[in-house]
């Protein structure tokens, strides 16, 4: 895969990373940056933490472009206060909330064309085909994998992997301690636990540790780019199978064919992939969490949420009544640097559990 | 000849009773106001000034009787389409078949004002797991849990996707609660692309064909559910009836805006007005009578704009106001502390444009939702806005914050910003809860300095 050093940061994990890779440039899950920062901000003015910061990265990052996504108020609108230009190039994908229609794919594919013009504006080349199915593979292979490790490793160090996923692609080598689950076993009488919610940027996987501290064990990484961001997947051995070597004309109609059906493979994966609580109805959240609540044996869910994000707070309760298990709310403003009093949270919610 | 003057719920009263004797007559609806504190717990109707005109009071008793009509008419047998969020699509879908009738459960957000709390709505609603840090909307989580307010809708339609967060959240929590919601995406609207097939929307706006194409995509599967539930097929030529007759109340609505923001003094006052512009969005759930209503308004606007009768001053500061009001009593304080309404962006501005005739039916509808304000950019609404203080010389912008609404916290900053660039104006954020009554010092003081502001940049 060629590749330029143009960064491009994005901000949901439901814009295709592969699809930026192909076209030659650096995708990057903003949750692994360095300089993604969470400032403080005053709880009256109802903004949230993880958009603002989306938004100071653009007007701080000007050699990279940022990709908002519409899949909240806060990011659709913290795009709009990015002007001028003085700021990094920005791009805005129409993330349909809705899943179950023709019209849904055909926003998606139409931002995936989209997207793509405004990676070549950015010195990205539209991939070939090959390119475009290398990348996708490579992608895939790496979430099949995390998958695969989810249900041994799911604490700090799945975080972390997970969000180096979304910084560059990379999966720990398959002889990595990670993939045989040795974290050291878990201390006798931990108590497993679902952590969901919204983003968890690297800045706040002291969250982890104070779980685990407290007496806890995350079993399930239900955060925006947890677990659940690993979803999306492609017919990959169909698609392949089109792409074997053949003439070299018969390979031109094959590459022209072809790249419309690696887009339609790409949009389904991320459109029938999609596990997020803004889409409507958002049943395949619940569905994802139902089986794996019950396979990991989750005995209570922290719900990590944002100060103005409203779509994971109105989320408590149906997930109270949804799964029988306790819940505690967690505001994410308060996690930095790891809070006392979210400390202090944390260990009531144990106690009570044990 | 004096000038019309605003009346207390007693004043009107008495007026009514001298109004009665002398002939009145009123819709089937009509009666004196204060039957609805007495009946319905409207209790912050204690606390307004209403404009003393028999259109003001047909106004007002068209609003106040809303869910009082939609049962009746659930009880002659029609079927009842609960839309959620568009703010003037789907009703005028709904309207273009006859035997429904379409309502916005949203509008329960205003309930608690209303009620003053003593309908206990928000609290239900927090009850049910959504707080104070969601929009008052919430009050419709337990308006339908309840079942006093509105009667339970045959259909809820909700649209996804660019609109706020805490009412997507809110619907979301309603379909869990077991009423089923059916969907339908209404995407970001973005500028088009250089070489990009664009479309032409009202509101001098424009949006990419796909983008058109996507919402009538939407629109088409909402016009068959609408046809099912009707027991007929909704077609282009009943839904291009519906747009006429949509096109009629808006046409009188942009007729009485321009007469009574244009107007030196102001022939309405700004609370009358706040309502005859949320006819638009839904009828108030009876179109014909809605036209009734508003052909009465601006008959009486024009009246005193002839005989130079002003319910507010020609001297008061003209406010652009932005946003609707979580209490209705602020649109009083701000005349009465020296401001006038000259100009207004409740969040439906697309359902005040008038809908394209001239294209086939659902064309011309999914381009007018598109124009809705809240699903473009912050900086397209700030744009209309900057024209509408220029062409009505508006004099100061007031951004009225929704306590709790994902998009307030942003979109105010923005709208400033572009004001102040484009205009040069003072404009100033204000929260405004339900019931205001507790913030009214700081409230009082932060509006007056506004008006203040804008008075001292007069030229002597």
């Amino acid at each position: 895969m060629k590749s330029t050093s143009q960064e491009v940061f994005f901000t949901s994990p439901w814009v295709p990373a592969e699809w930026i890779k192909a076209h030659g440039l650096e995708p990057r899950g903003v949750w692994f940056a360095p300089q993604f920062a969470l400032d403080s901000l005053p709880l009256s003015a109802g903004l949230c933490a993880f958009a603002h910061a989306a938004v100071r990265l653009a007007e701080t990052q000007r050699e990279s472009a940022v990709i908002f996504s519409t899949h909240c108020d806060q990011l659709r609108r913290g795009f709009d206060a990015v002007a001028g230009p003085a700021c990094a190039p920005v791009f805005l994908f129409n993330l349909p909330a809705t899943w179950q229609t023709p019209v849904a794919r055909q926003i998606f594919a139409a931002e995936l064309e989209r997207l793509g013009d405004f990676l070549v504006a950015l010195g990205g080349h539209a991939p070939s085909s090959g390119e475009l199915l290398e990348t996708m593979t490579h992608y895939s292979l790496a979430r099949d994998r995390l998958l695969g490790a989810a249900p041994g490793c799911a604490g700090r160090r799945y975080a972390e992997a997970v969000a180096r996923f979304h910084w560059d692609g990379s999966c720990p080598p398959s002889g990595d301690a990670f993939f045989r689950g040795q974290e050291g076993p878990s201390p006798p009488g931990s108590v497993p636990l679902a952590l969901i919610g919204g983003p968890l940027p690297r800045s706040q996987w002291d969250l982890l540790d104070i779980i685990e501290r407290a007496g806890g064990r995350v079993v399930l990484n239900g955060t925006e780019a947890g677990e659940r961001s690993l979803q999306p997947a492609f017919p990959l051995e169909t698609l392949r199978a089109a792409l074997a070597p053949g003439s070299e004309e018969s390979e031109r109609c094959l590459q022209a064919a072809l790249h419309p059906a690696l887009l339609e493979a790409l949009t389904r994966g991320y459109i029938e992939g999609c596990v997020d609580v803004f889409q409507r109805p958002n049943t395949p959240l619940y569905a994802w969490l139902k089986e794996r609540l019950a396979a990991r044996r989750a005995r209570g869910i922290v719900l990590w949420h944002y100060v103005g994000c409203d779509l994971w707070r109105a989320e408590a309760q149906p997930l109270r009544e949804a799964f029988g298990l306790p819940v505690l709310l967690l505001d994410a403003d308060e996690a930095a640097g790891g809070s006392l009093r979210i400390a202090g949270r944390i260990e009531a919610f144990l106690e009570a559990l044990r | 000849m004096n000038a019309p003057r605003k009346l207390t719920l007693a004043e009107w009263d008495a007026r009514y009773d001298h109004l009665s004797e002398a002939g009145l007559r009123e819709p089937g609806y009509g009666g004196r106001l204060s039957r609805h504190v007495a009946l319905e717990g409207d209790l912050r109707l204690r606390q307004l000034r209403f404009d003393e005109s028999p259109a003001a009071l047909r106004l007002w008793n068209f609003l106040l009787t809303e869910n009082q009509r939609l049962r009746e008419a659930r009880a002659g047998g029609d079927r009842i389409v609960g839309a959620m969020k568009d703010l003037g699509t789907v009703p005028v879908m709904a309207y273009s078949l006859p035997g429904l009738r379409a309502f916005y459960p949203d509008g329960a957000w205003w309930t608690p004002c209303l009620m003053e709390c003593s309908d206990g709505l928000l609290r239900q609603a927090e009850a049910l797991g959504v707080d104070a840090s969601f929009c008052p909307v919430r009050a419709m989580l337990a308006a339908f849990q309840n079942g006093e307010h509105f009667p339970r809708p045959d259909l809820l339609i909700c649209s996804a996707g660019a609109v706020c967060d805490d009412f997507s959240a809110v619907a979301q929590r309603l379909e869990k609660m077991g009423f089923p919601i059916v969907w339908w995406e209404m995407p970001r609207r973005r500028s088009p692309g250089p070489r990009e097939p664009a479309r032409v929307l009202p509101g001098n706006l424009a949006a990419p064909q796909i983008q058109v194409e996507c919402v009538r995509g939407e629109l088409e599967r909402i016009c068959k559910l609408l046809g099912e539930l009707a027991g007929q097929p909704l077609d282009a030529e009943a839904l291009a009836n519906g747009i006429q007759k949509a096109n009629q109340v808006r046409r009188l609505l942009a007729s009485l805006r321009q007469a009574v923001y244009a107007s030196p003094g102001a022939p309405l006052p700004a609370l009358e007005m706040l309502v005859a512009e949320m006819l638009a969005i839904h009828f108030c759930s009876d179109r014909e009578e809605s036209i009734g209503v508003l052909t009465d308004l601006l008959a009486e606007a024009h009246g005193r704009i002839r005989a130079g009768r002003f319910v507010v001053p020609k001297e008061s500061v003209r406010v652009f106001w932005v946003n609707p009001v979580a209490d209705l009593r602020a649109m009083n304080l701000l005349e009465d502390w020296g401001g006038r309404i000259c100009g207004s962006d409740y969040m439906f501005t697309h359902a005040l444009d008038l809908i394209p005739e001239e294209l086939p039916p659902l064309e011309a509808l999914a381009r007018a939702a598109l124009a809705d304000p809240m699903v473009g950019s912050t900086r397209d609404r700030a744009r209309r806005i900057v024209a509408e203080c220029r062409a009505h010389r508006a004099e100061a912008v007031v951004v009225s914050r929704i306590p709790g609404a994902s998009h307030c916290a942003r979109e105010g900053t923005i709208i400033r910003e572009v004001v102040r660039m484009e205009l040069g104006i003072p404009a100033i954020e204000l929260e405004i809860p339900p019931v205001c009554d507790a913030m009214l010092p700081t409230l009082g003081s932060r509006l007056q300095a506004l008006l203040e502001t804008a008075k001292a940049r007069r030229p002597s």
